[in-house]
């Protein structure tokens, strides 16, 4: 298993689901303080080039590595890796939606609080934060890998 | 679900009633001369009644530790009698005394009330903030 096929097995529409994060007034000075501010849409282009690639260590090391081993091992509830790694985006993603919501129910004068939003808008934004950073880990430990003297 | 920012539910909590307290003091101060309110008697002074509930969210917190939040109990009627104003000419006037029934409500309290309201919002906007930031900072553990 890859490090980056969780990434990978996602569905499409999960991303573009995150995408629309970036229109919302908090998200947008968030995600403009992050490193290299990275496009959401590009998330699942990268986990595609770079799962192919990450075939190759796993390949010349002789498929049994540690790394390998972590990310296809089973945590004590039974999920591997790549599974919490899903179901973390899959959080941010409906904590993204749920402030999406929370907005539209503000400006469309639904009972909702303006505190409530920009409430549920920083939880969004601060957990895609989360996820971003789990994200550079795995690529800095990966770069690692392939930067290593065999 | 993963909850990032500490404290923030309570703070929530807090932020909503004291909406609901601003709301009350508006009331009070808009109404403080309305002589016929829905019932045909004189508005009355409205306060809030806060209490603490324990959040139903428990998941990841130690036993008999619950996040406390505030909510709104209940919105009382101040028993104070009306005002007596001398006003024969006044539509609500008593036709034999000639008073009219004012309520009895004083700017000045219903002035420090809503500051009272207002600065403690705006404790709970520090918290709101402080903890955000203190998510943030930790995200960027280990950062160059």
């Amino acid at each position: 298993m890859s490090p980056l096929s969780a990434i990978q097995s996602l569905p499409m529409k999960d991303l573009q689901g995150l995408s629309s994060l970036q229109n919302l007034p908090g998200a947008k000075d968030a995600l403009g303080k992050l490193p290299g501010n990275i496009p959401l849409a590009e998330l699942q282009t990268l986990g595609n080039s770079l799962a192919s690639q990450a075939t190759l260590p796993t390949s010349t090391l002789g498929g049994n590595s540690d790394v390998a081993r972590v990310m296809a091992s089973s945590g004590p509830n039974g999920d591997s890796f790549g599974d919490m790694l899903g179901n973390m985006v899959k959080d941010v993603n409906s904590k993204g939606a749920a402030s999406s919501d929370m907005v539209t129910g503000l400006l469309s004068g639904q009972n909702v609080s303006l505190h409530q939003a920009m409430i549920s808008m920083e939880e969004a934004s601060v957990s895609f934060q989360l996820m971003v950073e789990v994200r550079n880990k795995l690529l800095d430990s990966y770069q690692e890998l392939m930067r290593m003297q065999v | 679900m993963i909850q990032l920012i500490p404290g923030l539910q309570s703070t929530a909590s807090a932020l909503n009633a004291e909406r609901i307290r601003m709301e009350v003091v508006s009331q009070n101060i808009a109404n403080a001369n309305t002589t016929r309110g829905i019932d045909g008697k004189p508005f009355q002074r409205r306060q809030v009644v806060f209490e603490t509930v324990l959040s139903n969210q428990q998941q990841g917190d130690l036993p008999g530790s619950g996040v406390q939040l505030l909510h709104v109990a209940r919105i009382d009627k101040d028993q104070r009698p009306p005002r007596l104003i001398y006003s024969p000419g006044h539509p609500d006037a008593n036709p034999q005394t000639g008073m009219v029934e004012v309520p009895d409500i004083n700017i000045h309290e219903e002035m420090a009330d809503m500051i009272t309201s207002s600065r403690a919002f705006e404790a709970n906007l520090a918290v709101a903030k402080t903890s955000r930031n203190l998510a943030q900072q930790t995200l960027s553990i280990g950062k160059r």
